[in-house]
């Protein structure tokens, strides 16, 4: 990346190193942004009806930073909308066959194709915003669903003001059948879908099931149609090229196109041209780019290809290159509101995942020369934002690999790939088999080729959709409602009227805390909570569970997960053979730590009465110093592999994660499940939850995902993961856990991040002892660790001139963003981070 | 010099200074180092002053103190008093009884000294295993100076030896061979300071003299000879400015180690002068004669290690460690190069 600047960054930040003339261009190109000839931002299309509707503001319900702005999405992507001419019959036909054939008729008749200079793969514009194809009725039948006073954006404003967190199901965050689809081409997709209709009785056929095996059928074609077009254009660019070398590459991908993603591929290039086509008529169909459309294991199912084309001489490098030219494609992602600007996570980290290494039968390593290349275009493309890799790590990884993997945190500003533990995560898998009852469909046979979504969040592959970041609960507001029997403990005062909102009883009256004789009674009323607010939070979900299944089917994306097919059910609608919905628990320390400090203020050393603390708290601390100062200091923690505060966090963990296998979405049948993922909420709904008995006040950070809160693990980075482990689950003393003698808590599993000082790795040796804990890691704690290695002075110095910086990577909870480009609070909080952690 | 006093009570309580898990730098792996308090010698350039003392000592914190003044409040011998530089504290009325840092809500009154009974700290040794197994690390005794609360020591290592879990007595050498003889059975590796060759400087540095320390190195040799245990002896060097640091010093050291420990000792380790140490002086109001010195810098421990390589010493068992000064790409400010030149000065390169 080039920095256009004449001052020197004062640190040296991790460069792109070895790249080709091609992939330097085409890497250049990418970043200079807005200034590019060419982009993928949204472009809206409409049926040119007055009640039309591009922007779908449901999958944006767990984005309250955007609340604000859904009317305005709205309406300017409805105004700029361009027109399609409809086929005649369209009005006729069932919802999701309109909607397939007007997707395809926009990716294949309407939207632009271009090929890049040097580029090695097809496949550039697909952030589309397609019409709903709503009828009249449909889309007054589902704006009724949607505004009003029990319309699903009230619910979930409510739900996010008053601190509970947000839920909604949105796109992507699905790893598709695309071994599947590489194995027998859309062209076997298709011939699948019409035995299946064909096969079909005759009321049915006419039936919902016939329309949306029919719309799928619509759908599984736009591959193949698309691919004649670039490969129309691949040849027409051949004709003009005068360069014999690039000429050639340009008759090579035309021939790759005349074949797949219809015909299945046989080389290296075809199947990743395969893949990035597939993937990206997600991105289309959903109208939403990136977020979680993850690729699963793709050093195990492109290896074939790759040891065939390395077979027939492909060169090494070649290989690379084409895989270069893959990264780059979805980073082309981020452009859809490249106008608009990133800041705090709208734009930062879409998370296509893919996972590399790992666990194969009876606990055989899967490590092959293709995990080996695809770590070597990471570190050679390194810093970039997409696709994010996750590196799976077991008893059974080699040193080799681990080597690699940590000469490249070494070099990086922290790890440029999460790290995934198989047993803690297989072992949540397996939990969950035996929670929803779907053995047949995890077991020990098949669980190791689960892979994780986004970030870290873990589910089966192809035939899985788990909801992963749908419901965002902040477990911490349940302490808040036991303290004050069901009742906001502040009153919410709307940001932009001003208005205040009357103190309501929300939750049941679990009665006067101040009256409770026994931290018993304390606990009581707050497993009571705890039960309130994940119902409630189901409740939310539901609401627009049940929009978007009856409104907004994805066909395309239907035809690439497994049960869709099978039921002729889309994907919305409960299709996929496991189907699940994620709470992810935010504000675990904090919530576990303020009931420690409730418990040993109140009861245990009776620093305080209830009163006392409570008043405390509507003071947001303010002249309660002394009081504030032991429950920060004093009181323990979760997170220093103390056994009596990790016994603590255990319970909260328990009972929670507990609650949610309790729901089902009445709407789509969809089981909810545990998990831990806190994106960016645990900063910003800092500033709308009320004080919180650990000592902190409002407007202050809660605590992110799994992690103990900030500066709370004085123990150091094996305190901290014992504690995680711990609370996880940790091992089975009779050897009998969920998957070995490992329990988990969390199928999803947790997002953990652990900050490093650089001068741990600072030479070989060290690098040996850093490798030993990532094994010590593997046997005592979470499912996932992403790595930072950064150094406080360093992160001032970029938030003082954020110019010479532009590149530098940060990464939070999995997500990675450029620290010049997020927000002040949240570069503080990672400065905090850092300064705690200095040497 | 102190001995070990063999009571009952101690073998059942010690006074630890510190535990410190993922410890990368006290031997081989990744370890849980138990900082014991107290230690027989005094040297000038003591990294950690507060480890010196056998009693438990409080201290003030000023970045945690909130000011509320509960301390002086509760004091029972009015050995704190309050005034615009934060807690002062009068040592010679303090008796160390800590009833201030249990009363101080932020926990800036801090007690340095815990009493740790001996299966509790099994307990915690135990915590890190799967960290020590892939590593080859475990368990280090330090200091201060473990050697001085033997009996409990002795037990420690025991219990962890009955765990499985690999032992490290990091010793400056300064006791009886009776002490040793109670560690040693149950010590896997010794981490054993050589500082300063010359004995009157030994004696200027540190208070005493080396002759006890050098003839224990040598019993230590016949000790692993005689009973294959210990199964490691490392040497380690503090390089001090305006101490220890001088060619001649390590040229010393290493034509010691060459001429009595060859074969016995597999490593040599320059530990670099660290400098983080200055704010733990200013805390207990001990002025620091090492205050105003820099880090070192990285060429001149190279150059001291090539020394050392020379000596005589199979060259293969030297190594230094520890932070050196973090060289900016463009050196701008402005006293830069006098720092450097203060340091080679100090070092006695020339």
């Amino acid at each position: 990346m080039s920095i256009e600047t004449a001052i020197t960054p004062k640190y040296k930040i991790k460069e792109p190193k070895g790249l080709s003339t091609r992939i330097r261009w085409l890497r250049d190109y990418y970043f200079k942004g807005v200034e590019r000839k060419w982009n993928n931002e949204f472009s809206p299309w409409t049926t040119g009806t007055p009640w039309d509707v591009q922007f779908d503001e449901i999958a944006f319900h767990i984005v309250p930073e955007t609340y604000a702005f859904l009317q305005t999405f709205r309406s300017s992507m409805h105004q700029a909308a361009h027109l399609v001419k409809l086929h005649e019959d369209f009005w006729k036909w069932n919802l999701p066959e309109r909607r397939a054939w007007f997707v395809k008729e926009v990716m294949v008749n309407y939207l632009p194709q271009e090929i890049f200079p040097g580029d090695l793969i097809a496949g550039a514009r697909f952030n589309i915003q397609a019409s709903k194809c709503w009828t009249k009725e449909e889309a007054k039948a589902r704006d009724g669903l949607i505004y009003g006073k029990n319309g699903a954006r009230t619910k979930v404003k409510w739900f996010h003001d008053h601190g509970y967190g947000n839920a909604g199901p949105t796109s992507g965050h699905v790893i598709p059948g695309y071994e599947r689809a590489l194995k027998i081409g859309f062209k076997g997709i298709y011939a699948d879908l019409e035995a299946r209709y064909n096969a079909l009785p005759k009321g049915e056929k006419e039936g919902p099931k016939g329309a949306q095996l029919r719309a799928m059928m619509i759908a599984a074609a736009i591959p193949r149609d698309l691919a004649k077009k670039y490969a129309d254009l691949c040849r027409d660019l051949s004709k003009k090229e005068e360069d014999q070398q690039r000429k050639k590459e340009l008759i090579q991908m035309a021939k790759n196109l005349d074949r797949v993603p219809w015909e299945p591929p046989q080389t290296f290039w075809e199947a990743v041209q395969a893949l990035w086509l597939d993937h990206m008529l997600i991105m289309s169909d959903e109208g939403y780019p990136g977020p979680g459309v993850s690729f699963g294991r793709v050093d195990q199912y492109l290896f074939p290809y790759w040891e065939y084309s390395i077979a027939q001489g492909m060169d090494r490098e070649f290989g690379k290159e084409i895989l270069k030219c893959f990264w780059v494609h979805a980073n082309t992602a981020y452009d859809a509101m490249i106008k608009v600007g990133g800041n705090q996570g709208i734009t930062a980290g879409y998370g296509q995942l893919l996972n590399i290494s790992g666990m194969g039968k009876d606990g055989k390593d899967m490590t092959n020369d293709l995990t080996y290349a695809i770590l070597e275009v990471i570190d050679e493309m390194t810093p970039i934002l997409e696709p994010k890799p996750n590196v799976r790590l077991h008893r059974n990884t080699p040193d080799e690999l681990l080597d690699k993997i940590i000469d490249m945190i070494s070099s990086s500003q922290g790890a440029p790939f999460l790290l995934n533990f198989d047993e803690r995560s297989m072992a949540g898998m397996m939990r969950e088999a035996k929670r929803a009852h779907c053995e047949h469909l995890i077991n020990e046979e098949n669980v190791y080729d689960y892979a994780a979504v986004g970030c870290l969040e873990n589910t089966m592959v192809g035939n899985d959709r788990s909801g992963t970041v749908d419901n965002n609960l902040n477990l911490l507001k349940a302490v808040e409602l036991a303290i004050t029997g069901g009742k906001d403990l502040i009153e919410f005062v709307d940001p932009i009227t001003g208005k205040k909102e009357k103190i309501g009883q929300d939750g049941p009256s679990t009665g006067d805390a101040t009256k409770f004789r026994s931290w018993d009674e304390f606990w009581r009323a707050y497993e009571e909570q705890t039960r309130y607010i994940v119902r409630k939070c189901v409740e939310v979900f539901d609401t627009s569970e049940a929009i978007r299944a009856k409104f907004c089917p994805t066909p395309y994306l239907s035809c690439l997960v497994k049960g869709c097919a099978e039921k002729g059910l889309d994907i919305t609608k409960g299709g996929p053979e496991l189907f699940f919905t994620t709470v992810e628990g935010v504000t675990f320390a904090t919530t576990v730590d303020s009931l420690l400090a409730i418990k040993y203020l109140v009861y245990d050393k009776k620093e305080c009465t209830m009163e006392e603390l409570i008043q405390a708290l509507k003071d947001n601390w303010t002249g309660h110093d002394v009081l504030k100062a032991k429950a920060k200091n004093r009181a323990p923690k979760y997170g220093r592999d103390d056994s009596k505060a990790d016994e603590m966090a255990g319970k909260v963990m328990d009972l929670w994660a507990d609650q949610t296998w309790e729901y089902k979405a009445e709407s789509t049948n969809r089981q909810f499940r545990p998990g831990m993922l806190s994106w960016n909420y645990w900063v910003s709904d800092g500033y709308i939850m009320a004080a919180s008995a650990d000592g902190r006040p409002k407007g202050q950070f809660l605590s992110n995902a799994i992690c103990p809160s900030n500066g709370a693990d004085t123990g150091g980075p094996t305190a901290n993961a014992n504690s995680v482990g711990k609370v996880m689950g940790g091992k089975a003393q009779d050897g009998r856990g969920d998957w070995g003698e490992y329990l988990s808590n969390l199928p999803n599993g947790a997002s953990h991040t652990i900050t490093f000082n650089p001068s741990l790795l600072r030479d070989p040796e060290h690098k040996e002892k850093f490798k030993a804990f990532l094994r010590g890691y593997d046997e005592n704690g979470g499912s996932s660790i992403q790595i930072n290695m950064l150094d406080a002075d360093m992160l001032r110095d970029a938030q003082e001139h954020p110019q010479n910086y532009r590149n530098l990577l940060v990464r939070v909870t999995g997500y990675n963003a450029y620290f010049a480009s997020i927000g002040r609070e949240l570069q503080d909080e990672i400065i905090a981070r850092e300064s705690h952690n200095r040497y | 010099m102190r001995q070990a006093i063999n009571k009952n009570e101690e073998i059942l309580a010690a006074t630890v200074l510190n535990i410190q898990r993922m410890s990368t730098e006290d031997g081989p792996g990744i370890r849980t180092t138990v900082f014991f308090k107290g230690c027989p010698l005094n040297c000038t350039w003591c990294h950690n002053p507060e480890s010196i003392s056998i009693k438990p000592q409080v201290q003030w914190v000023e970045t945690k103190c909130i000011g509320c003044k509960t301390c002086v409040d509760v004091c029972p011998d009015n050995a704190l008093t309050s005034s615009q530089e934060g807690i002062k504290i009068n040592r010679d009325l303090c008796n160390g009884c800590g009833t201030c840092s249990e009363e101080c809500p932020s926990t800036a009154m801090e007690m340095l000294g815990k009493k740790w009974n001996l299966d509790d700290l099994l307990d915690e040794a135990e915590k890190d295993r799967a960290y020590f197994k892939n590593s080859g690390g475990g368990i280090t005794v330090s200091g201060g100076e473990p050697t001085m609360q033997a009996s409990f020591v002795a037990a420690f290592l025991e219990g962890c030896n009955k765990r499985g879990l690999h032992t490290t007595l990091d010793t400056c050498g300064m006791c009886t061979t009776k002490v040793l003889d109670m560690l040693l059975p149950y010590t896997d590796m010794v981490l054993y300071d050589l500082k300063e060759i010359d004995s009157g400087r030994h004696k200027k540095f540190t208070r005493y003299s080396n002759e006890k320390i050098l003839e224990n190195v040598i019993y230590i040799r016949e000790y692993i000879k005689t009973h294959k245990r210990p199964y490691t002896l490392w040497i380690r060097t503090p390089i001090i400015p305006d101490a220890t640091a001088t060619l001649k010093n390590i040229r010393g050291i290493g034509g010691f180690i060459a001429k009595n420990l060859n074969h016995t000792v597999s490593r040599w380790e320059l530990c670099s002068f660290n400098n983080l140490c200055r704010d733990k002086y200013l805390r207990l109001g001990i002025d620091w004669s090492f205050k105003d010195y820099e880090l070192l810098i990285k060429e001149f421990m190279e150059h001291l290690t090539e020394v050392a390589k020379d000596s005589g010493v199979d060259p293969k068992i030297v190594h230094w460690t520890g932070a050196t000064r973090v060289e900016e790409e463009d050196s701008t400010t402005p006293d830069d190069g006098g720092h450097k030149l203060h340091l080679v000065k100090g070092c006695n390169i020339a």
